[in-house]
């Protein structure tokens, strides 16, 4: 086992230095020059490729019917892997060589995967496409590892500031005027929160790493700070942003500006919260937008951009997943064609704005789906401020429910550790664990 | 200590004694007071798998509302439906549930008869050596082995394979079940092997025609629990199976933990998937109950 | 007919079989564990040694005490429940009262539904907003707010698992103890009865000391499969809040899946097997002791 895997490494090192082309794919000729992408499928037979549950499983799904539809005698067999054992399941399956032909993969793991050089590097195949100009920013920063690239977006989420209009009014705020800085977002949400009954002003997810880094993520890069470490010896939450942002959202919990219930939220329900009609403002994702029309469809609601401490400051995580190809897969050029016909047009219209999901391609923001429904565009301009973290070490640093990211938010949340020690024992926690990755 | 091992139906001592001092006394606030307690301890058990069931036949809304319904306000299959469709399909993982286990029941007796059997009445060399073994495999966390059988077996071809999966269950119920049946041999009386001798059977004989009648009831709780551990389990079958195709049972219940977009619960799909968990169990359970129990019994009062 | 030594190994025949699998598939996988935990393994990467590292790491890690003192918590909480507990239920159905044998029939029943399963259904019961414990005891006018009973409150979430666990288990337990009280021969209980014995007399000074093996047996299987303790938490509270709901098993399962560090997971497990057998050794001698 131990000799197999560096047989496989050295046997690629060899072949990359051989052959001076980046093809990391043992099972193609070395001298195949690359068919042109299309948007249709090559080869025959059907294609394999996983997905972590848990995303947004009706785009996928969406994505996956139309290239089927397209493509009959080349049909993707879609398997959903639980979540939080998708890491496992893909380092297991790269290790024995049984991998899917393609994998939808939340792109924040993509930087630990291209490190370990188990991803096919899909520079050469892509080069000159001109949809790749527009893709989102994110996305393609963190599918990109030393300046060669290995996946393109499979879908977009993206954080912002849902607030509620008829709140607003309840409580004399103008519903045109969202806030824009963390001081203007502590007094509206104290207003809210007076009108009583089960009203709060605000929402902080208790329990759960990753609606933080979406949510809560964006005000400390609104405020200038920066929040994880990308490699070993880089320094995590530098700022004064950090700070602020913590006392800030200790401050909300202390005024009971937020649910008793929050605390135990640990994800499962996140998504729900805005539609109940209970909570003034709340950072979520563009994906609540359809969500809390069909759960309060009376309900009038804005959006706006997640502000930071000084006025007018702003920023957004932009989330989603990435399509890659595992090492070892046999059909790189099929995945290339999905990928090709993820980014066309037509599918960017008929199929991801027609749901209302966001478009991958920034330059495709202006549709008719879009022009009908005010609120999508709004969100997608969170996409023009919006950065994906980059570390080698997500999972453990951020992600994971048992990471130093969630301990620092609770124990400022919910506790009166002092503020300093508690970020500076963050930051030892993230830094061991980066420089390790 | 007496070896008595098929005491089930023989009325107890201390029943009988304690019946005595009932008569005396006539029915007491001792009966009824017991009789109460039962009745009190029956519903506590039966109460949350009652729920489950319930809630598992309501309509989606009303299994997703906040705070929950005690009785279903409606009955819908729609639960079941969606569990029925998910993905490949509830027949799919049925299937490769239910023929892991039987795979698993089948390895697990073949294996281990003949080995109690030994252990039980032959002089083995290094007994003792075997005795550790086992118990090593007892104590050693499977969830860590996983790893290494994972990269063993793909290399192999048992990975995404009922048979492989098999192999794992078989290998976490092993111990525990030589131990059973190795106990339920060992209680079998020498008379009734050496009267089989006498008749001429060879040792193969005497285990087909003596032993195995005689412990079989410790031969169904082995098979049973063997069926149960692997119908329930859900690491070892996330490790090996990667294609939805060979999923079990278990994995499609951890995925209803997720399973409305974005990471919900679909709750009355759980509901559904946890009911149409404890039929079967349950069901086998109560049709084998009488060697089950005394099975237990019998294997472990040595 | 017993000797000679054509049917000792007549008797490693019939044991072969089960010695081949437990070595190809028990042994062998364990010694390739022994191997990994001397390295840094991350699957994704090529191995690299690092000798006795993981152990050392191991021990200066502070997760690694929190798991393994949240584990000994659970273990003494929940082995004193099931152990007395399942006693009790034995005396009170050892009977042959029909009554008595349904009670003892249901009682056994959440035995054979999965650890599994019973975890998915008590988490649903559990539930702060979903489950009906909740919605039952704020019905019943004790509480007024939900109680989160999972996930936030250590000391809380470890009691709700326990509760669910005893639910599960201790059928098991007391069938076990059945047997054992019905393997008392009726003439001595008997006599103890003429003697003028009452019923807890003849619990702590006959049934008891007669059942005692079995008691030391299923300590024993209690303790193991506490300190072993992995699906009730992976399913209930993943960890939550903050590891400090973290098994042993489960910290061993985070380090092998999602964090890949396979070696030190490894690690780990090498000194969770070492410190149960010592437990179990402990024990076997104390149940040796009592037998004489």
């Amino acid at each position: 086992m131990r000799t197999r895997s560096w047989r496989a490494v050295l046997a690629t090192a060899t072949a990359m230095v051989l052959l001076g082309a980046c093809s990391s794919d043992d099972d193609q000729t070395a001298n195949e020059s690359i068919v042109p992408a299309t948007t249709s499928c090559a080869g025959t037979g059907d294609l394999t490729m996983w997905e972590r549950s848990g995303g947004n499983k009706q785009m996928v799904d969406m994505l996956v019917a139309a290239w089927n539809t397209k493509n009959p005698t080349c049909k993707i067999n879609l398997t959903y892997i639980p979540h939080t054992e998708m890491v496992g399941k893909i380092a297991q399956g790269i290790a024995s060589g049984e991998v899917p032909d393609l994998l939808g993969m939340d792109l924040i793991y993509a930087p630990q995967f291209s490190k370990a050089q188990q991803l096919v590097d899909l520079t050469d195949r892509v080069r000159d496409w001109p949809e790749l100009k527009t893709a989102s920013k994110g996305h393609m920063t963190v599918a990109t590892y030393e300046n060669r690239l290995y996946g393109v977006p499979l879908y977009a989420d993206v954080s912002a500031l849902f607030y509620n209009k008829d709140l607003f009014t309840r409580a004399g705020l103008d519903p045109a005027k969202p806030p824009t800085s963390l001081a203007e977002l502590r007094t509206y949400a104290d207003k809210i929160t007076a009108l009583g009954g089960d009203v709060k002003g605000y929402y902080l997810p208790g329990n759960c790493a990753g609606c933080n880094i979406f949510t809560v993520g964006p005000l400390m890069w609104a405020s200038g700070a920066k929040i994880e470490a990308t490699g070993p010896s880089d320094e995590p939450l530098t700022g004064e942003g950090v700070k602020q942002v913590l006392q800030f959202t200790r401050d909300m919990v202390k005024a009971g500006n937020v649910h008793q219930g929050d605390r135990a939220e640990n994800g499962e329900t996140f998504h729900l919260q805005f539609g109940s009609g209970k909570v003034g403002m709340m950072g979520t994702g563009n994906f609540n937008i359809t969500l809390a029309r069909q759960q309060n469809p009376k309900m009038k609601f804005g959006i706006a951009l997640l502000p930071g401490a000084a006025p007018n400051s702003s920023a957004s995580f932009i989330g989603g997943d990435l399509v890659v190809v595992p090492k070892g897969s046999k059909r790189v050029a099929d995945a290339v064609n999905f990928m090709k016909f993820l980014l066309s047009d037509e599918v960017q219209v008929d199929v991801y704005a027609k749901a209302l999901n966001l478009t991958t391609r920034e330059d495709m923001v202006d549709n008719k789906y879009f022009a009908a429904e005010p609120l999508v565009r709004d969100v997608a301009k969170a996409l023009t401020v919006g950065k994906t973290p980059y570390t080698t070490t997500f999972f453990e640093q951020i992600n994971s429910p048992q990471g130093p990211w969630l301990q620092m938010l609770q124990r400022a949340y919910y506790t009166d550790d002092n503020l300093d020690t508690v970020i500076a024992d963050a930051k030892k926690a993230m830094k061991d664990v980066a420089s390790q990755g | 200590m007496s070896q008595a091992t098929k005491t089930a139906g023989v009325v107890p001592g201390r029943a009988a004694a304690r019946a005595g001092r009932l008569r005396r006394r006539g029915p007491g606030r001792r009966g009824y007071l017991v009789g109460a307690l039962c009745v009190a301890l029956c519903t506590v058990m039966l109460l949350p798998l009652l729920a489950s069931v319930l809630a598992s036949v309501k309509p989606t809304e009303e299994a997703a509302a906040t705070p929950p319904t005690y009785l279903p306000h409606a009955v819908s299959l729609d639960s079941y439906e969606r569990l029925w469709h998910y993905q490949q399909g509830l027949l799919t993982y049925l299937f490769n549930s239910f023929g892991t286990a039987m795979l698993t029941i089948a390895f697990t007796l073949l294996l281990t008869v003949p080995a109690a059997y030994a252990l039980a009445r032959f002089r083995v060399p290094a007994k003792e050596f075997v005795f550790v073994i086992l118990l090593l495999a007892l104590i050693v966390p499977y969830q860590a082995l996983l790893t290494p059988m994972f990269l063993t077996f793909a290399k192999v071809g048992l990975t995404n394979s009922l048979v492989g999966l098999a192999i794992v269950h078989t290998a976490i119920q092993l111990p525990f079940s030589v131990y059973v049946l190795r106990n339920s041999f060992a209680a079998v009386p020498r008379e009734l092997e050496e009267a089989a001798v006498v008749d001429g059977a060879n040792s193969y004989q005497a285990l087909r025609k003596v032993f195995l009648p005689a412990a079989f009831p410790a031969v169904v709780t082995v098979a049973l629990f063997a069926f149960i551990m692997s119908w329930n389990e859900f690491l070892g079958a996330l490790v090996m199976m990667s294609k939805g195709s060979k999923f079990t049972l278990p994995l499609v219940l951890a995925a209803a933990r997720t399973e409305t977009s974005l990471g919900g619960t679909d709750w009355g799909m759980l509901q559904a998937g946890i009911t149409i968990s404890i039929v079967p169990c349950v069901a086998v359970y109560l049709l084998l109950q009488r060697y089950y129990v005394s099975g237990l019994m019998s294997g472990a009062v040595k | 007919m017993y000797r000679g030594w054509r049917r000792r190994w007549l008797g490693l025949l019939y044991l072969s079989p089960a010695l081949l699998f437990v070595f190809a598939f028990t042994v062998w996988p364990l010694l390739q564990m022994a191997w990994m935990s001397l390295h840094n393994w991350s699957l994704i990467s090529p191995p690299t040694w690092v000798g006795l590292d993981n152990y050392t790491r191991a021990l200066h890690d502070r997760q690694f005490w929190v798991s393994f003192g949240f584990t000994l918590k659970y273990t003494l909480i929940i082995t004193p429940i099931l152990i007395i507990g399942g006693y009790l239920l034995a005396l009170l159905t050892s009977g042959g009262s029909r009554l008595r044998r349904v009670t003892r029939t249901v009682l056994f029943t959440p035995v054979v539904i999965g650890l599994g399963v019973s975890s998915l259904l008590w988490y649903w019961l559990f539930s702060t907003d979903f489950g009906l414990v909740n919605a039952a005891l704020r019905d019943l006018g004790v509480i007024a707010e939900p109680i989160v009973w999972l996930g936030v409150d250590a000391d809380r979430s470890n009691l709700a698992i326990i509760a669910s666990v005893v639910w599960k288990v201790i059928g098991f337990g007391m069938v076990l103890f059945i047997g054992a009280i019905q393997a008392i021969p009726t003439e001595v209980t008997e006599a103890s009865v003429v003697d003028g014995a009452g019923f807890w007399q003849r619990v702590t000074r006959i049934i008891l000391p007669l059942t005692l093996r079995t008691v030391l047996l299923v300590t024993l299987l209690s303790v193991v499969g506490s300190l072993l303790a992995f699906d009730q938490f992976y399913i209930m509270t993943a960890g939550q809040p903050q590891n400090q709901t973290s098994t042993s098993v489960f910290f061993v399962y985070l380090n092998s899946f999602p964090y890949l560090k396979l070696g030190y997971g490894a690690a780990l497990s090498m000194i969770l097997a070492l410190t149960i057998l010592a437990f179990t050794v402990v024990q076997l001698l104390l149940t040796r002791r009592s037998h004489a």
